[in-house]
């Protein structure tokens, strides 16, 4: 084609520029790997001045979207009417358990003085940009760093959770979906509590890696996130457990395709707070005891523990010796579960020391 | 006076074609990396990047110089947001194979020169997924890679007819003087 219609110039002597290209074309995706948040400004500063036109352009957008998505649907309208109708009464009868439960839930609470969960704020916003590259699937957001959205935090529709921010700017914001190839979510398997890490590989079932090799899911096992970590809250719905070609995947209930308002939720996990007089609220104290001595170093001598042993006041001893008298004979193993018993023996008074505070807190 | 003025409008009628085909360059990265998508997100965004670069690496080689690349691959890199680095190592190693075979894909027309244009697509997307694999020590998914090269050589068409129009309006036939 070229041939034909246009002359062709002489072969310059670019051999030498080249070489010296590849070279810095070689270093910069070295120096990306170890730096990569490299372009990140420059991004955020091109996409936040595209930001009004990309506003406007976003709805016909859509809307043609929409429409070429449609013409398929006009086939099955009539058969999915009447699955949806099914479904509909379905949701009605779980809608009623639902509120009934609800109501039995909020009397536990009242009951239990149960400490409600925190706020979490949020940021509503629009999708106004979409991406689907080989090694990246993101969207973008009308909100950035003036609408308080941070980098880490997640983003969500009404059926679950999309992905999380990874990049703001002024009046943007970039998503790395869960799909995505960078994506590591902690979440958690519901029935059995199981811990995993939903990875993303850029299909739209992200793998499932569970923290153990003996744990058995089950295909329609519910996922949500962990919230280990503190960036995440805990519980956010994140999919269904697939297995698939002796894998596990997810089945995710958010559909990044097709969300248009979103929400970013700005959750800070508070930090722990260490009772302040845990001290004085320990068994033995408020008994009038002495309190015991700290536990010996792993390096003791077989005589010490007898002597940490006698040391623990009478109300704690008993406690004490099934553990030791479960444990190895030879009295220096007698050591480690000296050490380990102090702990159980007043973890469930510390725990119940933790609800006072917490209620006095109150 | 008037041979200076003259020689004004010469150099800057020169220095204006002589970007035309870099600015043909950024103006298809941009387009093509618009974060909009008329398919629901099923189809990727093609390297439309790669028209400009094949069609006068072959034509104007003086025009689009391996700097003149590495800075659309540059601009590619920030606006597509994957690992830094990935497109400008594709778009200059494509360029490198382009230039070195430059006789051979010169000489195609028709189908055959689409089919040039394809090879060196595989080439950009064979090296961007390489250098994914070797980035983040795992294969990455094929689909999506194939997806983009199907892609981008399906817009090679119109996208060397805009180019071709482009070429003979303002950038003009070879000159003689280089």
């Amino acid at each position: 084609m070229a041939n034909g219609t246009w002359k062709i110039a002489r072969r310059g002597n670019t051999q030498l520029p080249l070489v010296i290209v590849l070279a810095l074309a070689v270093a910069l995706v070295l120096l990306g790997k170890a730096q990569a948040n490299l372009f990140d400004r420059a991004r955020t500063t091109i996409i936040d001045r595209l930001q009004p036109v990309l506003v406007v352009v976003h709805t016909p957008v859509v809307q043609f979207d929409r429409w070429i998505g449609s013409i398929d649907e006009l086939f099955t309208v009539y058969r999915e009417n009447l699955a949806l109708k099914d479904e509909n009464a379905r949701l009605k009868q779980w809608r009623n358990v639902a509120v009934v439960m609800q109501d039995r839930v909020k009397r536990y609470q009242a009951l239990l003085h149960a400490v409600p969960d925190p706020d979490i704020h949020s940021v509503l916003t629009q999708v106004i940009g979409r991406a689907n590259r080989p090694f990246l699937q993101t969207m973008i957001l009308d909100a950035g760093s003036a609408s308080n959205v941070k980098p880490g935090e997640a983003v969500v529709d009404a059926r679950g959770m999309i992905g999380r921010i990874y990049l703001t700017g002024q009046h943007t914001s970039w998503v790395i979906l869960l799909t995505d190839l960078n994506s590591r979510i902690p979440v958690t398997v519901a029935p059995g509590n199981h811990q995993a890490m939903m990875v993303g590989d850029n299909t739209a079932m992200p793998t499932l890696d569970t923290m153990s090799q003996t744990v058995t899911l089950h295909a329609g096992d519910q996922v949500v996130s962990s919230g280990d970590g503190g960036l995440l809250p805990p519980g956010l719905p994140v999919g269904t457990v697939v297995s698939q070609g002796g894998q596990y995947r997810v089945a995710l209930l958010s559909d990044a395709a097709s969300a248009q308002d979103v929400e970013i939720l700005a959750f800070r996990k508070p930090p722990e707070q260490l009772p302040t007089d845990a001290q004085s609220q320990l068994p033995a104290v408020a008994a009038g005891l002495k309190p015991a001595a700290p536990p010996a170093p792993a390096s003791a001598t077989p005589a010490q523990p007898a002597q940490v042993a006698a040391a623990h006041p009478k109300p704690v001893a008993p406690k004490v010796a099934p553990p030791a008298a479960t444990a190895t004979p030879p009295a220096p193993a007698t050591a480690p579960p000296a050490e380990t018993a102090a702990p159980q023996a007043t973890s469930p008074n510390s725990s119940e020391t933790s609800a006072d505070q917490t209620d006095q807190d109150r | 006076m008037e041979f200076s003025d003259r020689m004004g409008q010469w150099m800057s009628g020169r220095l204006l074609s002589a970007l035309v085909p870099v600015l043909c360059g950024f103006i298809a990265v941009l387009f093509s990396n618009l974060p909009l998508s008329f398919t629901n997100g099923l189809v990727p965004a093609p390297l439309l990047a790669l028209v400009p670069i094949y069609f006068w690496c072959l034509v104007r080689p003086d025009l689009m110089t391996p700097a003149a690349v590495f800075g659309i691959g540059l601009l590619q890199d920030i606006m597509a947001g994957g690992p830094p680095g990935i497109w400008t190592l594709s778009f200059v190693v494509t360029y490198a194979v382009i230039e070195r075979q430059r006789e051979a894909f010169a000489g195609l027309s028709g189908l055959a020169a689409i089919l040039g244009f394809a090879t060196a697509s595989l080439v950009a997307t064979a090296c961007a997924y390489a250098t994914v694999a070797l980035y983040y020590w795992h294969l990455p998914p094929v689909a999506p890679i194939v997806a983009e090269l199907v892609v981008t050589v399906l817009f090679y068409i119109p996208g060397v007819f805009v180019t071709g129009v482009v070429h003979r309006r303002l950038v003009g036939p070879l000159r003689s003087d280089f």
